[in-house]
């Protein structure tokens, strides 16, 4: 960016008066940086706000700030990061220094707000008591457990008044100490007592609560630029105001977490991206990778790679190469950190990079939104960026040593949990897009799916699969009939009420587990019928006879309870348009449609209504 | 041109910019009764920008007084000074 924010701001402006008002989101996206200072950032959030809400697509998001410090001037930084990110954000600030009154009246303004993510924001000196000196250490822990109880007996009131997400910031560490570089040495130390905060504040998260680590952000930020008292002194601002736009930033991709929006695959270049040089030209001898100071940074950038596969994130190679060459470095190179079974796309050719990409999405059957794309080569970033502006396209700087600090800052894959699939999901998404190759290979789609040797299975949801449920039924949007989201609480109910069917389903097969892919909850529908309230499957199982297999289940679910109709119902959204003839395909028959567009299929279970046959053996879950 | 309508000059391209209002205009006699928006929430914003305009750092209590344009240029010769 060679505009000066001033320059360009008035080039958002434009397209605003033009009414052209996603290109001028998109450009605001590509000028808005979250280290810029607060001043830009009140210009930022100044041009948004002259636009439409409703014309910019946005998913409605009600946020409630409550805390021990001033939090308007938040306010700004919060609604543009989160409206770049996707969201339309309604923010309710709790009165000024009424954590503990706002969090704990079920009948306070708070609650009927009915937030679907409420922050926690303290800071330092909200650490109370601190150990005296030279207490014991039995008593220092003392002291920072009852500063966490305080905190958790907040997380308590807001479950008990409705479902909001809680994200709780810890304490960013001050910059003074009294007993100077001891603080950090004994266990009474006020530093190491804050430090104890932090870490037992992390401990205590349980399911719908997690840490905002403002103690890193300020560390990113500079401690030194992060605390001013000034401001603290004026107005109770408890960071400064030049660093609101990265503690925001951090806080919008935390919400993109938790609402399952966080991006899955990141898609590399090779040439001058994961070694120095270009293989073509260059040969396995010649391209810099290990060995020199260069060097090292590729094979840095490559570990850091390596390590987002190894926690779920799906890596793809998209190359202007020819395909040998291109894989010749992986095969043959003692330096490469990157295997080829790293890899779950390889495309290398002479083709547009967009064009690639968006064969890349689809060969993994995710969105475009879900991908990161990452290129040494403006130009190239450039025509990605413009082409599909829902794949996150980080600026990367000309010197290699730096591109993990790039890609790191843009915080695209950030979570709020780490599970088994997580951990297998890189290598589910390779193994699928195996089997589409494997695909191509029959002419017969039935011999194909014989030939997966599938098997299945279904148990009703219990603790063990239960976050895993919710996260399918809040993650999914594509093969989700009704789009329902839910908390692991409401799913709870659900699970102990006897007439409500709760079922999961899992799928492996000759490439290996899938894991849990697919569930389905039941509701009794008058005194004959059962209805589908959720039917989500993930998209990597699709067209395989997975969805007659569900089927089947649910029609002997309502066997089972003597029930003689089964109600569909199909909730058309922007995103799963993929599942509208769903039912017809399952032998439903229509009944009707409301005015809102949501069609109603119906089922009549009889005896001689015979099991659909997918190709896939029932095994023990 | 006198050092104080330079700064008011540059105070006015200031307060357009923090009150989105490109017609604004300022002079000594501007109170915070004659700029919509301008209450004690965005006086803070206001100086916020001010500083990083003029390079220069307010004290807790300079930045609280909400004293109207001309004692905001005082403030600003007063301390360039």
């Amino acid at each position: 960016m060679t505009d000066t924010p001033t320059k360009s701001i008035k080039a958002v402006k434009q397209l605003v008066a033009k009414a052209d008002y996603a290109e001028a989101l998109a450009a605001l996206r590509a000028l808005a940086r979250p280290e810029d200072d607060f001043t830009n950032q009140h210009k930022y959030f100044k041009v948004l706000e002259s636009m439409p809400r409703e014309s910019l697509g946005l998913r409605p998001l009600r946020i409630a700030l409550v805390g021990t410090s001033t939090t308007d001037y938040l306010c700004e930084p919060l609604r543009v990061r989160l409206a770049l990110d996707g969201f339309d954000a309604d923010i309710h600030q709790a009165e000024f220094n009424t954590l503990d009154q706002t969090l704990l009246d079920p009948a306070g303004a708070l609650y009927a707000f009915d937030p679907e993510i409420v922050w926690i924001v303290v800071n330092h000196r909200d650490v109370t008591p601190l150990p005296e000196p030279g207490a014991s250490a039995e008593e220092a822990e003392a002291c920072v457990r009852r500063a966490v109880e305080r905190f958790t007996g907040l997380w308590d009131a807001v479950a008990r008044n409705g479902s909001a997400y809680v994200i709780q910031s810890n304490a960013a560490l001050p910059l003074e100490r009294v007993y100077g570089n001891y603080e950090g040495v004994a266990a009474w130390g006020g530093i190491n007592a804050l430090r104890a905060f932090n870490l037992a504040l992390a401990r205590a998260c349980r399911p719908g609560v997690t840490v905002l680590d403002a103690d890193y952000v300020s560390a990113l930020h500079g401690k030194a630029a992060w605390f001013d008292e000034r401001y603290w002194n004026n107005s109770r601002n408890a960071c400064s105001f030049d660093a609101m736009g990265l503690l925001a930033h951090h806080f919008s991709r935390l919400v993109c977490g938790i609402k399952g929006l966080a991006r899955k695959c990141l898609v590399l270049d090779l040439d001058n991206t994961l070694w120095g040089g270009v293989i073509g030209d260059d040969g396995l001898a010649g391209i810099r990778l290990g060995g020199s100071a260069t060097g090292e940074a590729f094979v840095e950038f490559q570990r850091y790679c390596k390590r987002l596969r190894e926690r779920g994130v799906v890596l793809c190679v998209c190359s202007k190469n020819d395909e040998d060459n291109a894989r010749q470095p992986f095969l043959e190179h003692p330096d490469m950190v990157l295997r080829l079974e790293d890899i779950a796309v390889f495309v290398a050719n002479w083709e547009n990079k967009a064009d690639n990409i968006r064969h890349i999405a689809e060969t993994l059957e995710i969105g475009l939104d879900s991908l990161v794309f990452v290129d040494d080569n403006p130009v190239e970033r450039e025509l990605v960026a413009s082409m599909l502006p829902m794949v996150a396209v980080p600026e990367m700087p000309e010197d290699p040593a730096y591109f993990v600090r790039a890609l790191d800052r843009e915080r695209c894959f950030e979570t709020v949990a780490f599970s088994a699939e997580d951990r297998a999901r890189a290598d589910m998404y390779r193994n699928n897009a195996q089997r589409k190759s494997l695909q191509r290979q029959f002419t017969d789609i039935n011999e194909f799916l014989r030939d997966l040797g599938m098997r299945a299975a279904s148990a009703d949801f219990d603790d063990m699969s239960l976050p895993r449920v919710a996260q399918l039924i809040n993650k999914s949007n594509q093969f989700h009939l009704t789009t329902t989201r839910y908390t692991e609480a409401r799913l709870r109910d659900m699970m102990a009420d006897p007439a409500t069917v709760c079922r999961a389903f899992k799928l492996a097969d000759k490439f290996g587990d899938n894991g849990l892919i697919s569930l389905v909850i039941l509701k009794p529908h008058g005194d004959d019928a059962l209805i589908v309230d959720t039917f989500v499957m993930s998209c990597r199982v699709l067209s395989r006879g997975m969805e007659e297999f569900v089927h089947n289940e649910m029609v002997e679910a309502c066997r089972a309870m003597g029930r003689t109709r089964l109600i569909g119902e199909y909730r058309p959204t922007k995103k799963n348009r993929l599942v509208a003839d769903l039912y017809e395909r399952l032998g439903f028959a229509h009944t009707t449609t409301d005015a809102q567009g949501n069609a109603f299929w119906e089922l009549a279970i009889t005896d001689d209504l015979a099991p659909r046959t997918p190709f896939i053996e029932r095994t023990d879950w | 041109m006198s050092n104080r309508e330079e700064i008011r000059k540059r105070l006015q391209a200031i307060f357009q910019e923090v009150f989105d209002d490109d017609e604004l205009e300022i002079d000594d006699a501007t109170s915070a009764d004659d700029v919509d928006d301008w209450d004690s929430i965005m006086h803070i914003t206001l100086m916020v920008a001010v500083e990083k305009e003029f390079g220069m750092q307010f004290n807790a209590e300079e930045i609280g007084k909400l004293s109207g344009v001309g004692g905001l240029i005082d403030l600003i010769e007063q301390r360039a000074g």
